[in-house]
């Protein structure tokens, strides 16, 4: 697992690629709420080099939906390859995020 | 065809850092027998949410103890049994989490073992003796 943040206009841009698993997911956590705290306001999870998740990723990728949202913040995912989105079909996820096809998409709702 | 390559196994120890050797195991399994990388992948997610459980949750002492994987083709199905001499837990009795909940609602975790029960087409659950056999089958198009 990898993370990247990059800023794009006013979208603090977090890029995952690898695999978020059970051994890694704390590390990914820590990571993410890290921008989260740093005051971003405007989050994008880019997904589009995530390979693999189990469900202590869609643990972290929660806890961060619903920090996002208790700071009345804006958090968006992009670019789920089809593996991942269908773990977030059976898990509920797809109806609670909301999920762009890339990032220019995100970035322009 | 020969029976040798429709059978693997893969012996680990109670401890987390062993789901890289899981996921590694799965990948040359993945290549050998021609699987999709999603079935792979789906397969590797089952075995990782069955044995976290089994790891952080199964066992009341600190001692080393050995968890087998033994994946078999076949049939139009690939089965996984797993075989452990944790506490006895029996994942086909949990309740499912309600997936309609909106974010608030939704509690954190809970998620593991519905994601195996909805990935495979049949989960059972044995005990005998001090073993937890746990087989997990999916049925698929060859």
């Amino acid at each position: 697992m990898n993370t990247t943040l990059i800023m794009s206009g006013d979208y603090s841009v977090i890029i995952v690629e690898g695999r978020v698993d059970t051994t890694n997911a704390g590390e990914f956590e820590k990571e993410v709420m890290a921008v989260v705290e740093s005051g971003s306001e405007k989050i994008i999870l880019d997904c589009s080099g995530l390979k693999y998740i189990s469900s202590s990723g869609l643990r972290v990728f929660l806890i961060v939906h619903k920090k996002m949202l208790a700071k009345k913040g804006c958090l968006k995912l992009c670019s789920l390859q089809p593996g991942i989105k269908e773990i977030f079909d059976i898990s509920g996820f797809s109806s609670i995020f909301s999920i762009f096809p890339d990032k220019q998409a995100a970035e322009g709702d | 065809m020969d029976n040798h390559n429709n059978q693997k196994s893969l012996l680990v120890s109670n401890k987390i850092d062993e789901l890289n050797r899981v996921a590694l195991f799965l990948d040359e399994l993945g290549t050998s027998w021609g699987l999709h990388d999603s079935l792979a992948a789906n397969l590797n997610l089952v075995i990782e949410e069955a044995l976290t459980n089994i790891i952080l949750y199964g066992y009341n002492d600190s001692d080393n103890h050995i968890i087998e994987i033994l994946l078999t083709r076949g049939d139009g199905q690939i089965s996984i049994t797993i075989k452990d001499d944790g506490l006895e837990f029996d994942p086909t009795k949990m309740r499912d989490p309600d997936t309609t909940l909106s974010v608030e609602e939704r509690p954190v975790g809970g998620l593991g073992i519905f994601l195996i029960k909805q990935i495979m087409d049949k989960v059972q659950y044995m005990r005998e003796g001090k073993i937890n056999y746990l087989i997990l089958t999916k049925n698929i198009t060859l």
